[in-house]
């Protein structure tokens, strides 16, 4: 061979090394993530059941936050309201807009609303998906029931995504009726697998208990989510009543009962009331929303309750909380239940207010806009010296449901009246006279203020329209939120609520 | 594995070339000498090339050349840098003696990706920027040699810290992703776009971006600075093309005897521009007028304290380099050694740096092999300080200095020991030297980048060439915040952060070249095949409950925090790894006719990981034309150089995260909260999977011209382009229910970038004995957002009573990143904000993209002097003050925080909220004198062992002529929606971003 014919060997010999050099089929090997290859027809992996469970449960931590989901029960009733305080608490007028009632289908909270429930209600889907055992799955489903129904009672509607479509589906979306029954089904089904167990401060596992708790809460509420009319009026069924009644028996039958020192509910050592609490995360951020700069914990300075509010209560009911004993001890200078007046540090010497150099006394009257550093009652149930897990769901209410079933005709061998005076001789208060719808409403208030419920109450009590201090707008449709304007605009097949 | 095999394969290959390069074709040696036409000197290194072929040899010591010449060929091309270059026929003789002119045209090559040009004939939209151009002074990064040097191309570095953060934008903004900067690829190797350095972690302090990813390249080492703009230039590099490309080619050794470099400088900085805060007793009368003095008595801490002074300093930037190189016909090499040790003018802060560098080739067998090889390895230290892009009302360390009360005193005697130690009055009003004090935060980077290439002629006109490259990068960055910081959580606690990240990237390519020159045409082809394989891991650790708070202690000797059983006191917070792939094949097709005509024509195709499915390959085509017009005869005289461009091409973008088309679960992070909780841990999904994500692409049209008048005393260029992109890469919000509340999609929009550039340079004055040369870039930017339905939000703003606040926003008919804020009508009576379009925010028709990039450029020399002045400037666009939105309101002040000296008299309430509104967007209009130097090179005589030697004092950001009311008006501090890092990022927001300096610097260069 001669040198230019070993030139034209090598020559194609290169180009055929080149040519087949193609040395990757250019997918990559994972080693820090699990790839999830299963699919509808029931073959491959869908993921870890028990994990996935496990990071359901973390899930609920969305609920302590004192923004998003919180921020649309609370804020937008008659027990709190977010001062504006010069530079502090404008923040682009996503508190104000919900104390005034003036929120849109941009606000921030209610995108992250419906982001953040959706989401987590999907990863039940997934989970469901992923061969659980019946006990998991009953587990999964009342999550899964959890996160939609709060879909369902925000936004009257309810977008479901089955665990195999893509990115390219549009979710399917239930009516709020449709919604109710499917959430009522997932519930009913997961009850006969849940565990029967009773209370505890760290109840943080699905139960039969809580099942049957927020079921009673479902009925209890059926002709708001019934109606044709969101805004109501409603129509209470007997039926319904009694089903309300029933679920609140099985909650009582598994060992519940109301606990005696009303704000040992919110610490470590609640025995009584406790169904359902969120495992991850505290409710630190329950009192830092409240409390001045200068207390001990330090907080934020930002809600109180409304001085119309505070003055429903009597001076003797225990609810509206005690003056602390400073003895030094940290966090011993802080009250709870209501702080109102002159506050103090630990060590008993009066607190002052850093940015007037004036003595801190909170004042009942609180402005929305323009307040001062020092307006407003705050409000303390969960303490720093003490706090317990956050609770989602408490047995005073599933007890102030029965009555308040048995008030709307539903049948029991108690009376709604006496139930009622029961737990306030419990709480310290003077027994009423006569029940009604405002007296019940107020009765709520006084036990479950701040907990995250009062939007509901007020929608199904006919009050949410109603006007109060820096509040003036009186929408009947608000009693549902905008669709987020970017769901609408990723789903064709949501339809804004009426009134946006 | 597959990865392996293909290395295997490659050493197989190599060993091949080796073997065949024994076979030699006919030829002949012609041996010869260049020299100056006019004095008769011998020009050393000069170039001397085989027309048609790839040969060639440089001349030696005395000038002397020997070369080897192929039968069929029969001409020469000599070039030396700054004479003109000359073609010269062979004869019968062997030996040639050439004398060279010296030329005001310098033959200017440029580096256009596998490969170079004359400039002359360059087809596409190409600026190349050489050492005698770069900008001089203290240069911590290869991009600030080039800032404001070239037309259509926009660097911002995020802060004035040493090693920060830059943004370069070529020719606009087309991607909406933190994946906006162009390709850069060092001396061969595309280098990926990932960070190589931890961001900073938040402890309550906020979040801060991760440093230049460029910081391991010594300027120094670098000679020149290539950027490829329109499509057809970046077509080559097809998927990663879209925002240009930077080519940077490191100096090798001359050719002629050795030589030993030595070079000094030091740099002087100071802040260039101070807030003007109120004094202790104007801010005590101020918080007066709102709280009544016996408020103000009770704030009064006694103290004169000016913030600004404690925090800021003058800082001192060491530079030395030392280099020695040589090389003759058969190759060459350089080794070179830098120290940099700047300080920044923040207390603490600084960046110290030690580069080494290797580069050599040689020619083997009869000079049919080249084999070389070029390695950087630097190691990086950053002192961080604590200032981040995120603080809440506490403030950063940054925000911190400028809201503290003047009267409270820096230290006090603790009451019980006596001792001096930090004033902490308040959790919310920290003390920003503690800060600094009561923390210590560094980064450790270790990055090697190397290659080894062989070249191979294989037939006339055919060469192959094998390039390995490896890149590779660790990091480590601790960060430790002491017990006795008096804030959130870390009080009585302490906190460490441990953050580490390995970068393991290689590359492996092969192409051919072919030249063959037929009657008057000429063609040039390219084929190759690349394959890089990119390996990204992290871990990350966070302790709690330390004992002591000696620092050191807390870092090195990790037992101090207490570990005991429910402490909660320690979490990995995660670890992650993840490898990518890119395959490509490419090819390219550069024909002339005459000199007259050109044609390029280029392909590639590029298969990521990136995309899943059927999406994996991305094909990237263009084609130019260039009409050399100054060959043809109907144009005048006058003209010296005339030539007509036009090119279009697709280029593409793949810089989103790893495999999103897989549905795959990982645990969430852990973290330590700021309120000492522990939470994360979560299995849940990574993405929500998009199988269908393919590939971003931009289209982009140039047209341009080359002209030259006068002798060449006067040149430059003039380009037109419209840049379109579309199938956009970014996150959006998920169709809920869904995994996650974005998703990763290909948005169903144009990204519309039209432009002029304009680069003019004048030799105004051309004497022996004095020079004055004008360099000029104009470039002219449209942006605007087309065909979109949608609605992003971006740009958070952050500062007390700002949450969910945010400043920009993406939609049709905008450009990108255009401010959506109210508009503000200054206060009504009760001193509260006028809002007459209502308290609603709107598009404002101002955007933070700049319309109008200007450099101006004037080099002096007489005699031995030389002097340069370069200004820059941008127009045309705004800046949200989000540090004066934060800190100068007159709520601030009555909150008992300092502000700026015109708010007390503003008429604002302090019950006013400052929303976001106009009242904080600034126009940001600037001419910067951004570099002046002047240097004295010493005359030598010519038996000296000193062949050169020079000094300099240079001047950088020496005056700043704007309006903006902040520190500096170039200002980027990267705040997408809840900090998330592939959110869709902001442009134009200045939030207590590190301050800028003004810097001098002396030094002196010495050669042997």
């Amino acid at each position: 061979m001669n040198t230019k014919n070993l030139i034209k060997v090598l020559s194609v010999s290169l180009f055929s090394i080149f040519l087949f050099s193609a040395c990757t089929d250019l997918v990559p090997e994972e080693n820090d993530s699990i790839v999830v290859s299963g699919d509808a027809s029931g073959g491959g992996d869908l993921g870890d059941p028990a994990d996935l469970l496990v990071s359901s449960y973390k899930d609920l931590d969305f609920f302590i936050n004192q923004d998003r989901v919180y921020s649309l029960y609370d804020h937008t009733s008659d027990e709190m309201i977010p001062p504006t305080r010069g530079v502090d608490w404008g923040d682009n007028g996503v508190w104000r807009t919900l104390h005034q009632h003036t929120w849109d289908a941009t606000h921030a909270y209610v995108l992250e609303t419906w982001n953040g429930l959706n989401q987590r209600a999907f990863k039940c889907n997934q989970l469901l998906a992923a061969n659980p055992s019946p006990a998991q799955a009953a587990e999964a489903k009342f999550l899964r029931a959890f996160f939609m129904y709060h879909v369902m009672d925000l936004f009257g509607q309810v977008p479901f995504r089955e665990f195999d479509q893509g990115v390219d589906e549009n979710p399917q979306v239930l009516s709020r009726s449709a919604a109710f029954d499917f959430i009522e089904k997932d519930l009913t089904e997961a009850l006969p697998d849940l565990p029967n167990t009773g209370p505890a401060a760290d109840n943080s596992g699905a139960t039969q208990a809580a099942a049957n708790a927020l079921l009673a809460r479902m009925y209890l509420n059926k002709a708001v989510y019934k109606s044709d009319r969101p805004e109501g009026p409603y129509t209470f069924s007997a039926d319904d009543m009694n089903k309300v009644i029933a679920y609140c028996d099985a909650v009582t039958s598994a060992g519940y009962s109301l606990e005696s020192d009303y704000f040992t509910n919110f610490g470590t050592d609640a025995a009584t009331e406790i169904i359902f609490t969120s495992i991850q995360g505290t409710p630190e951020s329950r009192f830092r929303m409240t409390l001045h700069y200068d207390q001990n914990p330090g907080g934020w300075n930002g809600f109180t309750t409304l001085a119309d509010f505070y003055n429903k209560f009597e001076a003797n009911d225990t609810r509206i909380g005690n003056y602390p004993t400073p003895d030094g001890t940290d966090f011993s200078g802080v009250g709870r239940g209501f702080l109102v007046g002159q506050q103090y540090k630990d060590d008993g010497d009066i607190l002052i207010n850093s940015r007037n150099g004036q003595p801190l006394e909170y004042t009942a009257d609180v402005k929305l806009s323009g307040a001062t550093t020092f307006e407003g009652i705050r409000v303390v149930k969960y303490h720093p010296e003490n706090m317990g897990k956050y609770i989602l769901l408490r047995y005073a209410d599933v007890y102030l449901m029965k009555a308040e079933a048995i008030m709307r005709g539903g049948t029991a061998s108690e009376s709604a009246l006496d139930m009622v005076n029961n737990l306030r001789t419990l709480r310290g208060a003077s027994s009423l006279g006569s029940l009604d719808e405002a007296t019940m409403l107020d009765e709520r208030g006084r036990e479950l203020y701040w907990e995250g419920i009062r939007r509901i109450d007020q929608v199904r009590f006919g009050t949410f329209d109603d006007t109060w201090s820096d509040k003036t707008v009186t929408e009947g449709f608000r009693v549902l939120f905008p669709i987020p304007q970017v769901a609408l605009d990723s789903n064709p097949n949501l339809v804004q609520n009426a009134g946006y | 594995m597959k990865y392996f095999n293909s290395f295997i394969k490659g050493g197989v290959l190599l060993a091949m070339l080796m073997l065949m390069s024994n076979f030699a074709l006919a030829q002949r040696t012609v041996k010869g000498s260049v020299v100056d036409a006019e004095n008769g000197e011998a020009l050393i290194g000069a170039t001397v090339a085989v027309v048609g072929t790839t040969r060639g040899a440089s001349t030696d010591i005395d000038g002397n050349f020997s070369v080897d010449v192929p039968s069929g060929s029969d001409q020469l091309r000599i070039t030396y840098t700054g004479y003109e270059e000359q073609v010269i026929t062979l004869d019968a003789s062997n030996v040639v003696r050439v004398q060279l002119k010296p030329g005001n045209v310098l033959e200017e090559v440029v580096v256009v990706g596998y490969g170079s040009v004359r400039k002359t004939d360059a087809t596409g939209a190409v600026t190349s920027v050489t050492d005698e151009d770069f900008n001089q002074g203290v240069i911590a990064s290869p991009e600030q040699l080039i800032q404001g040097r070239a037309a259509g191309v926009q660097i911002t570095s995020s802060s004035g810290e040493p090693g920060a953060g830059i943004n370069i934008r070529i020719r606009g903004t087309s991607s909406v992703r933190s994946g906006n900067n162009p390709l850069f690829v060092v001396d061969g190797i595309p280098l990926s776009g990932d960070a190589t350095t931890g961001g900073g972690i938040d402890a309550g302090f906020g979040s801060s971006a991760s440093r230049n990813p460029l910081n391991f390249i010594n300027p120094n080492d670098i000679a020149s600075i290539d950027i490829l703009k329109d499509a057809s230039a970046t077509a080559i590099y097809g998927s990663r093309g879209a925002n240009g490309v930077v080519i940077i080619t490191t100096k090798s050794g001359q050719a002629g005897r050795g030589t030993l470099g030595y070079d000094y400088s030091l740099g002087i900085s100071q802040i260039s521009k101070r807030y003007d805060l109120l004094g202790p007793q104007e801010f005590l009368d101020a918080y007066a007028a709102f709280n009544g003095a016996q408020a103000a008595a009770n704030i009064d801490g006694g103290a004169q304290t000016d913030w600004q002074d404690e925090a800021f300093r003058t800082a001192y930037t060491q530079t030395h380099n030392l280099s020695f190189g040589g090389g003759d016909g058969k190759g060459n090499y350089r080794f070179s050694i830098g120290y940099q040790n700047q300080e920044g003018i923040v207390v603490e802060s600084a960046m110290k740096r030690l580069t080494a560098r290797f580069n050599g080739t040689r020619k083997f067998i009869d000079d049919r092999l080249t084999l070389g090889t070029q390695v950087t390895i630097a190691n990086t230290h950053d002192d961080n300080s604590p200032i981040s892009d995120n603080a809440g009302f506490e403030g950063d360390f940054l925000g911190a200095v400028l809201k503290s009360n003047p009267t409270q005193p820096v230290m006090v005697a603790d009451p019980v020991t006596g001792e001096m130690i930090f004033n902490q009055i308040s959790q919310s009003e920290p003390n920003p030297m503690a800060y600094i004090g009561l923390s210590k935060d560094f980064t450790d980077a270790l990055r090697m980048l190397s290659n080894v290439s062989a070249e191979l002629k294989l037939l006339d006109g055919l060469s192959f060439k094998t390039v390995l490259g490896f890149d590779q990068s660790m990091s480590s960055r601790k960060s430790a915040l002491s017990r006795d910081l008096f804030f959130g959580s870390t009080f009585n606690k302490g906190r460490l952060y441990l953050n580490d990240i390995a970068v393991n990237n290689r590359l492996w390519e092969n192409y051919f070249t072919y030249n063959k020159g037929f009657g008057n045409a000429n063609l040039t082809a390219l084929l190759g095949y690349s394959y890089q394989n990119f390996n990204y891991s992290t871990k990350s650790f966070e302790m709690t409950n330390f004992g002591t708070s000696d620092l050191d202690l807390m870092i090195n000797n990790l037992a101090s925090a207490n570990q005991a059983t429910g402490q909660n006191s320690i979490v990995g917070r995660n670890s992650s790894s993840a490898t990518d792939e890119l395959q490509s094949y490419f090819g390219r097709v550069n024909l002339s006719f005459s000199d007259r005509y050109l044609v390029t024509a280029t392909l590639r195709a590029d298969g990521s990981t990136r995309f899943g499915g059927d999406n994996k390959y991305g094909y990237f085509p263009s084609v130019a034309f260039k009409w050399r017009l100054i060959e043809e005869s109907f144009v005048p005289d006058l003209f010296y150089d005339l030539g007509l461009r036009l090119g279009y091409g697709i280029t593409g973008n793949q810089e989103i995260p790893h495999n999103l088309y897989d549905r795959r679960q990982r645990y969430n992070d852990w973290d330590i909260t700021n309120e000492g909780n522990i939470t994360g841990g979560g299995l849940g999904d990574v993405a929500f999977a998009n199988p269908g994500l393919k590939w971003e692409s931009t289209s982009q049209l140039n047209v341009g011209l080359d002209f030259a008048f006068a002798s060449g005393r006067v040149s430059g260029s003039l380009d037109f382009y419209n840049k379109n992109t579309n199938d956009l890469l970014i996150q959006v919000y998920s169709a809920q229910p869904a995994s996650q509340p974005f998703v990763w999609r290909n948005l169903d929009a144009d990204v519309i970038n039209q432009g002029v550039e304009l680069s003019l340079n004048l030799a105004a004055v051309d004497n022996d004995n004095f020079d004055w040369n004008v360099l000029t870039n104009f470039a002219y930017n449209k942006n605007e957002v087309r065909n979109f339905g949608g609605l992003i939000n971006t740009g958070q703003i952050h500062g007390q009573g700002l949450s969910g606040a945010f400043a920009e926003r993406i939609a049709e008919g905008q450009p990108l990143f255009a401010f959506f804020v109210r508009e503000f009508g200054g206060y009504d009576d009760n001193g509260v904000s006028i809002y007459p379009n209502g308290d609603v925010q709107q598009f404002t028709g101002a955007s933070p993209l700049p319309k109008l990039n200007l450099g101006l450029t004037n080099n002096f020399r007489m005699n031995n002097l030389d002097l340069s002045i370069f200004f820059s400037g941008q127009f045309g666009h705004y800046v949200y003050n989000n540090t004066a939105n934060a800190f100068f309101t007159a709520g601030a002040l009555a909150n008992g925080r300092n502000v700026t000296t015109d708010v007390p008299t503003s008429g604002e309430s302090n019950l006013n909220a400052p929303d976001v509104s106009t009242r904080f967007l600034e126009k940001a209009d600037f001419v910067r004198l951004q570099n002046v130097s002047l240097g004295y090179t010493v005359p030598m005589k010519g038996n000296s062992s000193i062949s050169s030697l020079r000094f300099f004092v240079t001047g950088q950001n020496l005056a700043v002529f704007t309006n903006y009311s902040g520190q500096d008006p170039e200002v980027n501090v990267n705040k997408p929606i809840n900090n998330d890092p592939n959110g869709v990022p902001s442009f134009g927001i200045d939030y207590t971003a590190y301050p800028r300096a003004r810097t001098f610097a002396i030094g002196g260069s010495v050669t042997f």
